[in-house]
C-alpha cells in the first residue's frame, strides 16, 4: 500500500481486509532501559503507563459515514440492489474482536472477521429503541464480555430472534461482505470529496422486496458470538413446499426452517423439537450504530424497462386502430375553415422520420402564406401555417418580447433617419468623407462649419440695398444708354449729369455763433455775471422751499 | 416652426431604395438579447404545446422511444410567426424580409446556447461568445415515454456520430474503457446535446446536433452499486475480471458469463453469500477469490447503459400499400388513358 498506488479518477482499488496496527482497547506501555558500562549492567528503573485506543463502539457519528446506497429516503426500483454503507475509517470493521466460533470451511476468506453487519429490515419487522442502557440491550452475558462499560446508553433495534437467525450473515459471510475501497480523492462520482479516498464498505446480504419500505441497520456484533453462526444456513434448492403450520399459527409467524422441502429430489425435511415456538417468539436486541430508510418502488429495473422499449422512428404506428400516417409523415386532421365548414387537411409536426431540406422561400409574413396544397393528393397541408400561428401566439403571450421586437425595429428606423440626415449634411457642407454614424455628429459638423467661416466670406453683400437702385435706368448710365439707344455711356452720363456739373448751388453750412470761454475768476470779477449767479441760486432755493411746503 | 432636416419625399425615396433601413452588419441591426434568446428557445421547440409535436397520442405509446429528424422549415416558421407580432405595415415587412437571412444565421449559432442557459451555466452573453460559430447542421432527437423517465430522473443521455463499441475482448486492460464518456477520443465523437428535458413526468425529449449512429441512455450514477441481475427468473451475477470488466463466453462472444446466486431458505430474499463464494471459487476465468474485495468485484452492479445503434433512414423505404393511404392523384390525372375514359364519360352524359 504505497502512495504510488493511487487510482485514477473513475477507478478504484478493492482490498479484502485492512487490520488496524493496534486494535481498540486499553493498553499498558512498559519501558525499560538496558545500559552496560564495561560489561557491567547498570540497574536503571523502568517506567510504565496506560493508554486507550478508542474508536466508535456503541454509536457512530454521522460524519463517519462516507455514503450509503440506496440513498437515504430514496425512492426507486432497488429490487436487485444490495444495500451498502461506506465508512470513512478504513480499519473500523476490524478494530474490535467478534468472538465468534471459527467456521468449518477449510478454505476461509483471508483476514479476521469484522465486528459489524448491515441488516436490511422491512417495515413491521423491527422496532427502534432510543437511548437505552447498554446492559438492557445486549444482556448480562455479553455485557460482561464487553468489560462492563458503565453509563453507556445507545440506540437499539429489536426484532424476532427467528428473523435474525434467517438474515444474519455467518462469520464467513461477514468477511465476504466487508471490504476496503480506495478511490481518487478528486473523484466526485464516488463521493470521495473531503476524504483521503479510503473507505471501508459493509454490504448487506438481503435484497429489498418489491414495494417495501425498508430500513438498513448497521449493527455491531462485538462480543455477540451467540447469534452469529459459524456456518451459513442452507440455501433454497428451488423446490419449496410449505407444510401446515404447527400450532395453527399464521404462516407469517413461522421461522424459515418451518418451510420444509418435501418429496422433491434434493429437498429435505427439517424437524424441530417441540416447544420451539418460544424460540421464534423471543425478541433479540442489537445495538444500532447507524440506520437509514429507503422505499423500493416500481416493479422493473432501469435495465428491464430499457430492454422492453418499443424502438422506432417517429410516425410508426403499431396500433391498427390508430390514425393512418402518410408515408410523408402527415396525419389527416379535421379543421373548421373560415366559412365554418369542416375540412380534411394534413398536418405534420416538427418531428419527422426522415431528413428534410430547409424551405428557402422564407421569411413568411402571414400564416396564409405558408399554407400549401399537396400536389399528390390535392389536400391542404397546414403544418407550416400551424407552426407560424404557434410562434405568433407564443410571442404575443410574452409582453417583454413585444417590447423588444419594437425596440429592434425602432433602432433600425432611427438609425435609418440618422443616416439620411448625415448624408444631407455631408452634401451641404461638402465634407470630404462620409460621417461615422456611431460617433457624435456635433463636433464634426461644428468644426467643419468653423473651417468654412475662417476660409473667408467672399464678396461683401449689398448691405444698404443699393444694388437694386443702381439698376434703375434713371440712375445708371449703362441702363439709360440701352433704354434710349444712345451711342455711348458718356452721352448717357452727360444726360444724367456728372458730379460737379450740378445746376443747383452748393449748400453752405450755417455760421456758428462764437462764445468766449469763461473762467470762475472772470465771473467773480464781473457784477452782472455775479447777479445772474445770485438769481439762479435764489431760484433753486425757492424751488426747494415750494417743494418742501407742498409736502404735507 | 422648425423645418425638417430631411424632406418627407427624400425620406420616402431613401426607404424605397433601402428597404432594410439598416445594414445587417450595423450594431443597430443586432437582435436584442432577450429577443434572440426567445427565438433560439423557439427553435428548439421550447414552450410549443405537446399536441403540436405529437398530434396523436398513439404515435407515442407507453414504453416506447421514437427517433426523429427535426423539420427546420417548421421551426423557421415558428420564428417567422414570433417576429410577425406587431408587424403593422410594409415598413415592418420590408425590415423583416431584409433581415431574415441574418436572423436565421444568428439563431443557428444561438440555439447551441439554449441548453447551457437552461442549466444556468452562465449568462447569455458569456455563453454566446463561447458557442461554436459554424452554420447549423441537421438536428435529430428522440421522444421517450417510459416509466424509466419518471423513476430515474437524472439519466445520462449521450449521442455519438459513430458507433463506439463497448469493451468486449476479455483480458485486455480497459484503460480507458471503450465507452468511457470522459475519454478524449470518445468525446470527440459525441454530438452536441441541444435540448434534454422532461416534457411530462414520464416523457423525455432530446435534441442533438447531427445524425447519431449511437444513442446511449445510462442509468444515473449513485456512486458504486452492488446488485444482482434477474435472467429468466433466476438471480445471477456477471463474472468479472480483475479490472471489473464483464467476461464473455469464449465460444459466444455476445453472451456474458454469469453465476447463479443461491438464496437462503425462508423466502426473505437473503443471498447465500458463503455458497455464492464457493461457486465463484470454482469458476476458472475469474480472478482467485480471497475475501471481501474479490467478492465485491463480482457483485458489482454498474449503472446500466442502454445503447440504440444505427438509426435507420426511412426516407427511401416505403412500407407497402397498407400504410400508403393517399392515391397518387396527380399522376393518375396525367395518365392519358384515364383522361380518355373520362372524356368519353362526359360525352355519354351530354
Amino acid at each position: 500500500m504505497s502512495d504510488e498506488l493511487k487510482p485514477n479518477v473513475g477507478e478504484m482499488y478493492l482490498y479484502d481486509v485492512m487490520t488496524p496496527p493496534l486494535p481498540a482497547g486499553s493498553y499498558r506501555l512498559d519501558a525499560s532501559t538496558a545500559v552496560t558500562i564495561g560489561a557491567d549492567p547498570q540497574d536503571l528503573s523502568g517506567g510504565s503507563g496506560y493508554f486507550d485506543v478508542v474508536g466508535p463502539r456503541f454509536t457512530l457519528p454521522a460524519s463517519e459515514v462516507g455514503g450509503v446506497f440506496p440513498p437515504h429516503n430514496g425512492r426507486g426500483s432497488f429490487s436487485h440492489s444490495i444495500p451498502h454503507i461506506a465508512l470513512k475509517r478504513r480499519t473500523l470493521p476490524w478494530e474490535r474482536p467478534l468472538n465468534g466460533k471459527a467456521p468449518s470451511n477449510p478454505d476461509p476468506p483471508t483476514g479476521p472477521p469484522p465486528w459489524m453487519a448491515l441488516l436490511l429490515l422491512e417495515e413491521g419487522e423491527y422496532q427502534l429503541l432510543e437511548s437505552r442502557p447498554l446492559q438492557e440491550v445486549v444482556g448480562n452475558e455479553a455485557f460482561q464480555r464487553l468489560d462492563s462499560p458503565q453509563g453507556v446508553r445507545c440506540n437499539a433495534v429489536e426484532l424476532d430472534a427467528g428473523l435474525l437467525d434467517d438474515i444474519l450473515p455467518s462469520v464467513e459471510e461477514l468477511q465476504l461482505l466487508t471490504h476496503v475501497r480506495q478511490v481518487n480523492p478528486e473523484d466526485r462520482e464516488l463521493s470521495a470529496v473531503d476524504s483521503d479516498g479510503w473507505f471501508a464498505v459493509v454490504m448487506s446480504n438481503r435484497m429489498p422486496r418489491p414495494d417495501a419500505e425498508c430500513r438498513v441497520c448497521l449493527v455491531p456484533l462485538e462480543g455477540r458470538g451467540d447469534p452469529v453462526k459459524p456456518d451459513p444456513p442452507p440455501v433454497d434448492t428451488g423446490f419449496r413446499l410449505d407444510i401446515i403450520a404447527p400450532f395453527g399459527e399464521p404462516e407469517e409467524g413461522l421461522a424459515s426452517s418451518e418451510r420444509a422441502l418435501l418429496g422433491a429430489p434434493g429437498g429435505e425435511m427439517i424437524l424441530r423439537p417441540m416447544g420451539h415456538a418460544s424460540f421464534f417468539l423471543r425478541k433479540e436486541r442489537l445495538v444500532l450504530l447507524y440506520s437509514w430508510k429507503f422505499f423500493n418502488e416500481g416493479f422493473a429495473s432501469f435495465r428491464e424497462l430499457m430492454q422492453r422499449l418499443d424502438v422506432a422512428m417517429m410516425g410508426t404506428v403499431r396500433d391498427d386502430a390508430a390514425p393512418k400516417v402518410a408515408d410523408t409523415g402527415h396525419l389527416p386532421v379535421k379543421l373548421q375553415n373560415r366559412d365554418g365548414a369542416e375540412e380534411h387537411v394534413l398536418y405534420r409536426g416538427p418531428l419527422v422520420p426522415f431528413p428534410l431540406s430547409r424551405d428557402p422561400l422564407g421569411p413568411y409574413h402571414s400564416a396564409d402564406q405558408a399554407r400549401r396544397v399537396n400536389a399528390e393528393t390535392g389536400a391542404e397541408d397546414v403544418s407550416y401555417a400551424a407552426a407560424f400561428e404557434t410562434g405568433r401566439l407564443l410571442a404575443a403571450a410574452d409582453g417583454r418580447l413585444g417590447q423588444e421586437l419594437l425596440r429592434w425595429r425602432q433602432d433600425a428606423y432611427r438609425h435609418s433617419v440618422r443616416a439620411d440626415e448625415a448624408a444631407l449634411i455631408v452634401r451641404n457642407l461638402s465634407l470630404p468623407q462620409a460621417l461615422d454614424l456611431h460617433a457624435p455628429l456635433v463636433p464634426v459638423v461644428a468644426t467643419r462649419t468653423m473651417d468654412r467661416v475662417l476660409e473667408g466670406s467672399g464678396p461683401r453683400a449689398d448691405s444698404y440695398g443699393l444694388r437694386p437702385i443702381d439698376k434703375v435706368p434713371g440712375l445708371n448710365p449703362a441702363e439709360l444708354r440701352q433704354a434710349w439707344n444712345l451711342s455711348s455711356d458718356d452721352a448717357a452720363a452727360a444726360i444724367l449729369g456728372k458730379p460737379g456739373d450740378s445746376v443747383t448751388p452748393a449748400v453752405e453750412a450755417p455760421a456758428v455763433t462764437g462764445r468766449a470761454p469763461t473762467t470762475i475768476d472772470q465771473v467773480a470779477s464781473t457784477a452782472p455775471l455775479l447777479d445772474h449767479l445770485d438769481r439762479a441760486r435764489d431760484r433753486v432755493l425757492t424751488n426747494v422751499r415750494v417743494r418742501l411746503e407742498e409736502k404735507p | 416652426m422648425r423645418i425638417a432636416t430631411i424632406l418627407p419625399r427624400e425620406a420616402l425615396r431613401q426607404r424605397m431604395v433601402k428597404p432594410y433601413q439598416v445594414g445587417a452588419t450595423e450594431p443597430e441591426a443586432k437582435l436584442p438579447p432577450y429577443l434572440e434568446s426567445f427565438l433560439a428557445h423557439l427553435r428548439l421547440l421550447v414552450g410549443v404545446p405537446f399536441e403540436y409535436l405529437v398530434p396523436d397520442p398513439r404515435l407515442l405509446p407507453t414504453e416506447s422511444i421514437r427517433f426523429f429528424y427535426l423539420d427546420r422549415s417548421w421551426t423557421d416558421r415558428l420564428v417567422d410567426g414570433a417576429i410577425a407580432v406587431g408587424k403593422i405595415g410594409t415598413r415592418e415587412q420590408a425590415h423583416h424580409q431584409a433581415h431574415a437571412p441574418a436572423v436565421t444565421q444568428q439563431l443557428d449559432i444561438t440555439e447551441r446556447v439554449v441548453r447551457p442557459l437552461q442549466r444556468r451555466l452562465g449568462s447569455f452573453g458569456s455563453l454566446k461568445s463561447g458557442a461554436r460559430r459554424d452554420s447549423g447542421d441537421i438536428v435529430t432527437g428522440f421522444l421517450l415515454r417510459s416509466a424509466a423517465v419518471a423513476g430515474w430522473p437524472h439519466m445520462d443521455v449521450r449521442a455519438y456520430r459513430k458507433i463506439i463499441p463497448e469493451l468486449r475482448e476479455p483480458g485486455q486492460p480497459p484503460n480507458p474503457p471503450a465507452a468511457d464518456p470522459n475519454d478524449a477520443k470518445v468525446r470527440a465523437q459525441q454530438l452536441l446535446t441541444l435540448r434534454l428535458e422532461r416534457l411530462a413526468p414520464a416523457v423525455l425529449f432530446a435534441l442533438f446536433e447531427g445524425v447519431p449512429e449511437l444513442v446511449v441512455l445510462e442509468e444515473p450514477h449513485h456512486g458504486v452499486q452492488f446488485g444482482v441481475r434477474e435472467i429468466n427468473g433466476r438471480l445471477r451475477v456477471s463474472q468479472r475480471d480483475s479490472h471489473g470488466s464483464q467476461l464473455f463466453s469464449p465460444s459466444h462472444p455476445d453472451s456474458p458469463l454469469t453465476v447463479e446466486v443461491p438464496v437462503r431458505r425462508g423466502g426473505k430474499n437473503v443471498i447465500g453469500v458463503a455458497q455464492l463464494y464457493k461457486k465463484l471459487q470454482q469458476e476458472p476465468s475469474i480472478p482467485p477469490q480471497t475475501g471481501g474485495g474479490s467478492f465485491a468485484l463480482q457483485v458489482l452492479n454498474p449503472p446500466w447503459r442502454q445503447r440504440f445503434e444505427g438509426t435507420e433512414d426511412h426516407s427511401e423505404v416505403l412500407e407497402g400499400a397498407r400504410s400508403r393511404v393517399f392515391v397518387n392523384v396527380a399522376v393518375q390525372v396525367a395518365d392519358q388513358t384515364v383522361q380518355n375514359s373520362f372524356l368519353r364519360l362526359i360525352a355519354i352524359h351530354r
